[in-house]
């Protein structure tokens, strides 16, 4: 420990066990534990007690003080937990009686402040802190904590409930552990007796009809199968299936969602391949009588599996497709549509036989809408995985997807009076939409019939042209329809779209049109985000290129970038710079819009001089600097003028992720004129790669101001710009390593000007660099300033002084006694 | 769930929520129909992107119009503070602040919200800060109300909370200051000015470090207004790009400030400062007296440190800490008195500027949370966001006075309240034709008892009339009777004795049908009573009485009177 927080820990020990001094902030006393838990991970904790008396007297304080304040008293539990799980001070603190007063029958159990769920979770941490070796284990079984552990179990604080299940699976573990016996370590068949006790209470609660106590008992046991891996894990699930099968035969099934957890721990296990026959025909049961939610969740589960059985794979299937078969059995009019013919035979069959009937879904909205979103979340998981069922369905549920939308949307007609109340039930139904949405944005990714991609295309363009939709369904929508469209096959060898893709196209930019105008933010954002994206990958396809320039789509985001929201106009200035480097930007002499006339790089400048909000700056540096990157033909023409001209309104903005991002661009620009940065592993070529010569280079830079512009930066109050203004000035300095360097920084003419320029800099004050500085003395400047140890300070959060222990330590100790004037008052 | 708030004194995992605890393995969105936030401020909002594009709940977000307008500033200022002090990675992005405000769902006050088939929310006015809301939640005739952050009293900006006598069967409000009666705003005011002031005049300059918004808009229209009265020259400056924002939102959502600002409105926005300008980072070093508001508030980062480095040294100069800060900060560290302060590469900063402390934050106190539980009348009161001893003290004085239970769990800790819900029953037309068939008619402040068969299906309940319920369930009637055996002493035959019983019932029953039946028997309304011999005594005779369920009291008053037996007969 730091001889610094040595000399504090007495005065801060004395003031937490005076019950007078309230403690200035909660997270202080988690600081403390979590410095002290980094201490004793590094060094003896007997040695740290033994160095530091005052924090066994805090300890013995706190058994003879009745008056301490319960998150003292919490704090201590857990502070002496954290020293007792190494077992030489565990030894060292039980001679003193201290971790029987702490922990024992007669400990804080019968304080007055047991009654505080803190003083009773901090009491459970700190058993599980200690729990680390055998004498623990002993002590656990001598001292009744485990029978107070039991009852912590049911404790109506959800924190220290689920922390006494926690111990008990962690004490479980480590009683079987300790019970190995012979070199091999392996367990002998025989269950210690604290294993057998926990064992015995897990038995009886899963035969209790309370159910909260079989709920304990099944998360006690997810928990063991889930962490512990080991050999004695198969025999206890051989003792307690009969008992959890029994389960499935109660009516109703008691903590269903928990059994469901447990059946799916047991099945991931590694230790248990041989005992999985009991286990599959415990799920074969389970998939048939639990409801349909709960039955879903283990399907899905199983169906992740690498080594399920197959016949529990198909059964797991249909339950997972029961919902939409029975969608689909709702609507399907007479006789059989195309929409129930694709489904696999006997799916649809399986459906009516099963628990879930069309009866049962409609049975109430809400519940009808908690399966379907939740199923079609869970075929959505599905999907990308390589072990979902072959063959895929992907058919009939592109159909399944489909009917659901428009029975959402209000398009789909059923003549069935299941069909018409599924009709009514799902109408404008936003959580719906957005699930099946997503699914269907998921199935893009598959092969598909012309004939359902038109389906698809359909119901995409009545989510997308209907006012009826929400902001956030026309966000998936827009989604959606990207993934679709850039999925869309196109024929080999032809650069063409699809037949389809054109077809929804021609289609799309007047809807897009019209939601450019819409009042609503997020509706304008969305579509200009989809557009960038769209633009991005298809702006080279002549088709797009038409349909895209016969709409007003184009003009419609450049007068965006004067709307009144800035997300909004951050979302057009990068759509209409990403149009512009495709060469799809508005007619500039369109005379309603008299901006265009200045160009896209004149008004996306004055955005990035005038506008109020960070967004749209950030945007336009963005997407300059892509401009730089792709040669854009604004950016090309006179690239040094556009970069003076970008730096030196980028030096003065307030937001410095405008800062950071102006270094990115004149990186690129450094790049672009210099050469990729030299790798350490890379062979040494010559250096060709540098089209233009150094010495030209760095004049440009002087010109240009980049070094003022840097060297500024590198000592800009917010870190992360002089993180990259280091970055940047290394790379410059590592480029410019062979060049001319002789002199000494002194000998240069205005080198030494600059230095000082740069100490008041420092010191926190203005002032310039000498406008006339010459290559050499940027370069003499550069070599004197020391940005690696610059690069090493930064890199160390700006806050490890603030995280120091000393600080926390001082801080705490400040605090006594004047907390009283400034009471805690959030906000 | 109610509000979605953030820890800002941990810098890990712990400033979250720990949503694990709601569901391990399920998706959340599955588990909540819905997040309402009730204002801005992070403890409150701070982790809704965390949790919405990171954790991933995909639900409706609900929030009042000004709430979901600032609400992203306040969450990129964090987020650029935390990124900027610590190079967080794991942070939510700019690009997630902006999904996450897409997925709300803007309320109006007083407007009924349907969150859908049975989930309906309301919002009512709460003060504190622009946009802060109350948020009363709905199923059926059950109800919560949930407080948020409020101020019973109305500041320079904001008006008083408000709500209806809503009676909900709970309400769960803040009690930060549970015990304490607050001391005269305007003292406060006042002290705050002449600090001020005096630095000023002195020639100092005054730091007040300040998040982007709140507190700021209400210290900056005190300074404003005193600087116009006084008649002030010297600089007040406000030192981020943000404030133009946070001030075009006060201008847009006039109608939530309060009455005088919105009055004063049509001559001049209050929120057009004509005193308070936008800082240069040059103008620090400028000689002479100068106010600035600079962020962030807790002097951890940024421009407020920065500017914090530089006067801390004089001690003409002032810092004024409006509000909280978390331990590890440098606003932490002179607020508890420290003055030799480490900062970066050992270097010590010596602190001799004056460190004041004025909390301005608008809660309500004591008397302000007993006045909203009279306002709501609520069945239960629940406390949160508070101390639990004061509020151990708020909850005596509030079971005292209102005769209510009041709970303060702990976090984490659950409760559970008995409730007495209405359920809705429809009574079908024919029955109550019937009823007022019988000449009845209804009254509106007396209740009336209507018999009737009661159905549940589709979970709708409906009152009929037994013969519909038959009717539409297909159901055969059966007829319940009861009967009873009484013995009495009579060697008279069963036809005398019946008729003996006839003559008695009917002069006691003076205002029943008693009716003696050619076969002998006896009936009262839909009582029979037969007579027979008795197998083995003659001189005891059977009364057989039996009756329908209908007449169970009546059928237990006769055969109480025939135990009694038969008057004599006249000799």
């Amino acid at each position: 420990m730091d001889p610094e927080c040595s000399r504090l820990l007495p005065a801060l020990c004395a003031a937490l066990a005076d019950p007078r001094q309230p403690l200035a902030d909660d997270t202080c006393l988690e600081k403390l534990l979590d410095w002290f838990k980094t201490v004793t991970e590094a060094e003896s904790s007997l040695l740290l007690l033994q160095e530091n008396p005052a924090l066994v007297e805090l300890l013995s304080h706190v058994l003879k003080s009745q008056d301490m304040s319960s998150r003292v008293l919490s704090f201590s539990l857990r502070l002496a937990g954290t020293f007792a799980a190494q077992e030489d001070c565990f030894l060292y603190l039980q001679q003193g009686e201290l971790l029987l007063g702490l922990f024992g029958e007669g400990g804080p159990q019968c304080w007055a402040a047991w009654s505080v769920p803190t003083v009773r979770s901090g009491w459970i941490q700190g058993l599980r802190s200690l729990a680390q070796h055998p004498c623990a284990l002993h002590f656990l079984a001598d001292s009744g904590a485990v029978d107070t552990i039991f009852s912590l179990q049911g404790d109506p604080s959800l924190f220290v409930a689920s922390a006494a299940s926690q111990l008990l699976v962690h004490t479980l573990a480590l009683s079987m552990q300790a019970g190995a016996t012979g070199c091999s370590g392996l367990w002998d068949g025989v269950w210690p007796a604290c294993a057998q006790k926990i064992m015995g209470h897990l038995e009886e609660s899963l035969q209790s009809t309370a159910a909260p106590q079989v709920t304990q008992a099944l998360n006690v046991l997810t928990s063991t199968f889930g962490r512990c891996h080991s050999p004695w894990t198969e025999t206890l699930w051989g003792q307690l299936c009969p008992l959890v099968a029994r389960l499935l035969e109660r009516t109703p099934i008691p903590a269903a969602h928990s059994l469901v957890d447990l059946l799916l721990s047991v099945a991931r296990s590694p230790a248990l391949s041989s005992s999985h026959g009991r286990l599959w025909e415990a799920v074969a049961q389970a998939l048939r009588c639990l409801s349909p939610m709960q039955a879903g969740s283990l399907a899905l589960g199983m169906l992740k599996l690498p080594h399920c059985p197959q016949a529990l794979r198909v059964q797991a299937f249909g339950v997972l497709l029961q919902p939409l078969a029975c969608v689909v059995k709702a609507t399907a009019q007479a006789p059989g549509p195309p929409g129930c013919s694709m489904w696999p035979p006997g799916w649809l069959d399986g459906a009516e036989g099963s628990s879930l009937t069309v009866d049962t879904l409609l049975s109430s909205k809400s519940a009808c809408v908690g399966i379907l979103c939740q199923t079609l979340a869970q075929l959505e998981e599905l999907q990308p995985l390589p072990q979902r069922p072959a063959p895929w369905p992907q058919e009939p549920l592109l159909g399944a997807a489909v009917t659901i939308l428009r029975l959402c949307h209000g398009s789909a007609t059923s003549s069935s009076s299941g069909g018409g109340r599924l009709c009514a039930t799902l109408a404008g139904c936003v959580r719906v939409q957005r699930a099946a949405l997503d699914f269907l944005g998921t199935l893009s990714q598959e092969t598909r019939s012309q004939e359902l991609e038109k389906e698809v295309f359909a119901v995409l363009s009545e989510y997308l042209g209907s006012p009826d939709s929400s902001p956030t369904v026309l966000k998936k929508a827009f989604q959606t329809t990207l993934r679709w469209l850039l999925s869309s096959p196109r024929t080999p060898g032809c650069p063409d779209l699809g037949p389809q893709p054109l077809l929804f196209l021609r289609e799309l930019f007047p809807v897009l049109q019209k939601r450019l105008c819409s009042p609503s933010w997020e509706v304008r954002d969305s579509v200009l985000e989809f557009l960038t994206q769209l633009s991005r990958h298809w702006g080279g396809q002549a088709d797009f290129r038409r349909a895209l320039l016969a709409s007003e789509v184009p003009t419609l985001t450049q007068q965006l970038l004067q709307d009144p929201e800035s997300y909004v106009r951050a979302s057009a200035v990068a759509a209409a710079g990403q149009l512009s480097s495709r060469g799809l930007q508005a007619a500039p002499d369109s005379p309603e819009h008299p901006q265009a006339q200045q160009g896209l790089l004149g008004e996306l400048l004055c955005i990035l001089s005038t506008d109020s909000e960070g967004f749209p700056r950030r945007a336009v540096v963005q997407v300059f600097t892509e401009w730089l990157r792709d040669g854009h033909a604004d950016v090309a023409r006179d690239t040094e003028w556009f970069i003076a001209t970008v730096l030196q309104v980028v030096s003065q903005d307030l937001d410095w992720e405008v800062r950071v991002q102006g270094l990115e661009l004149a990186q690129v620009f450094l790049v672009q004129r210099l050469g990729q940065p030299r790798c350490p592993y890379m062979v040494a070529l010559p250096e060709a790669a540098s089209a233009t010569p150094i010495p030209e280079v760095l004049q440009s830079l002087c010109r240009l101001r980049l070094f003022d512009f840097a060297f500024r930066a590198l000592l800009d109050c917010d870190r992360p710009v002089a993180q990259k203004a280091c970055e940047l000035l290394l790379f410059l300095k590592d480029k410019t390593a062979m060049c001319g360097g002789l002199q000494e920084a002194g000998d240069i003419p205005g080198s030494a000007s600059g230095q000082v320029t740069l100490q008041r800099w420092r010191a926190g004050e203005q002032g310039q660099l000498p406008g006339d500085l010459q290559p050499e003395a940027m370069l003499a400047l550069l070599r004197s300033t020391d940005l690696e140890g610059l690069q090493a300070r930064l890199a160390q959060s700006s806050d490890h002084m603030e995280k120091s222990p000393q600080s926390l330590l001082q801080d705490m100790l400040a605090t006594v006694g004047v907390l009283g004037e400034n009471e805690a008052d959030c906000y | 769930m109610l509000d979605c708030g953030m820890h800002m004194g941990f810098n890990d995992d712990r400033r979250f929520p720990d949503f694990s605890y709601i569901t391990q393995n399920g998706r959340l969105t599955d588990f909540l129909d819905c997040v309402i936030i009730s204002h801005f401020h992070l403890d409150h909002c701070g982790a809704l992107p965390y949790f919405s594009e990171m954790v991933g709940y995909d639900g409706p977000i609900y929030m009042t119009h000004p709430t979901q307008a600032i609400c992203p500033i306040l969450l990129e200022d964090y987020r650029k503070i935390a990124v900027d002090k610590k190079g967080e990675a794991n942070f939510f992005t700019s690009q997630m602040i902006k999904d996450c405000m897409k997925k709300v769902v803007a309320v109006h006050l007083h407007q009924t919200v349907q969150v859908d088939d049975e989930l309906e929310i309301k919002a009512y006015y709460a003060g504190h800060v622009l946009g802060a809301a109350m948020f009363q939640i709905k199923v059926g005739s059950e109800s919560v109300v949930y407080t948020g952050d409020y101020n019973m009293t109305p500041d320079r900006h904001l008006g008083a909370a408000w709500i209806d006598r809503c009676r909900p069967n709970l309400l769960i409000t803040e009690s930060t200051y549970a015990t304490t009666i607050r001391d005269s705003k305007r003292c406060r005011e006042r002290d705050f000015l002449k600090k001020v002031h005096e630095t000023v005049e002195r020639g100092g300059k005054v730091l007040i470090p300040v998040f982007a918004l709140g507190r700021a808009q209400e210290l900056c229209i005190l300074l404003e207004t005193f600087w116009e009265r006084m008649n002030l020259k010297v600089p007040i400056y406000f030192s981020t790009g943000l404030t133009e924002k946070a001030n075009h939102y006060y201008k847009l959502f006039i109608t939530w400030t309060n009455q005088k600002i919105r009055k004063t409105f049509v001559q001049r926005n209050m929120f057009e400062f004509k005193h308070i300008k936008a800082f240069d980072r040059a103008f620090a070093d400028n000689p002479g007296p100068m106010v600035v508001f600079a962020t962030p508030g807790m002097l951890h980062a940024g421009q407020s440190l920065q500017i914090f480095r530089k006067w801390a040294g004089n001690e003409k100069n002032m810092v004024i800490m409006p509000g909280y800060c978390v331990q590890g900060t440098v606003g932490h560290k002179i607020l508890s008195g420290q003055r030799k302060l480490e900062m970066e590469g050992r270097q010590v900063l010596e602190v001799k500027m004056q460190v004041e402390y004025m909390s301005f934050s608008a809660h309500a106190d004591a008397k302000g949370i007993m006045q909203l539980v009279g306002q709501a009348e609520p069945e239960n009161v629940l406390l949160v966001h508070g101390e639990a001893k004061k509020m151990e003290f708020l909850r005596q004085k509030i079971e005292q006075e209102f005769r209510v239970s009041c709970y303060m769990p702990a976090n984490g800790e659950t409760v559970t309240l008995p409730t007495s819900p209405n359920i809705p029953v429809g009574i079908s037309l024919g029955l109550l034709k019937r009823e007022m068939a019988q000449g009845l008619l209804p009254e509106t402040k007396k209740p009336r008892l209507l018999h009737g068969t009661l159905i549940m299906k589709d979970s709708n309940l409906r009152l009929v009339s037994s013969e519909q319920a038959l009717k539409e369930l297909g159901l055969a009637e059966h007829q319940l009777r009861f009967t009873c055996r009484v013995h009495l002493q009579d060697t008279r035959k069963e036809q005398e004795t019946a008729l003996r019983v006839y003559s008695h019932l009917k002069s006691t029953l003076k205002d029943h049908c008693v009716q003696h039946l050619p076969d002998g028997s006896v009936t009262v309304e839909s009582i029979l009573i037969q007579a027979a011999a008795h197998s083995e005594d003659p001189g005891t005779k059977v009364l057989l009485v039996s009756w329908t369920y209908q007449d169970e009291e009546l059928g237990s008053f006769l055969t109480a009177l025939l135990k009694k037996g038969l008057p004599q007969a006249p000799s």
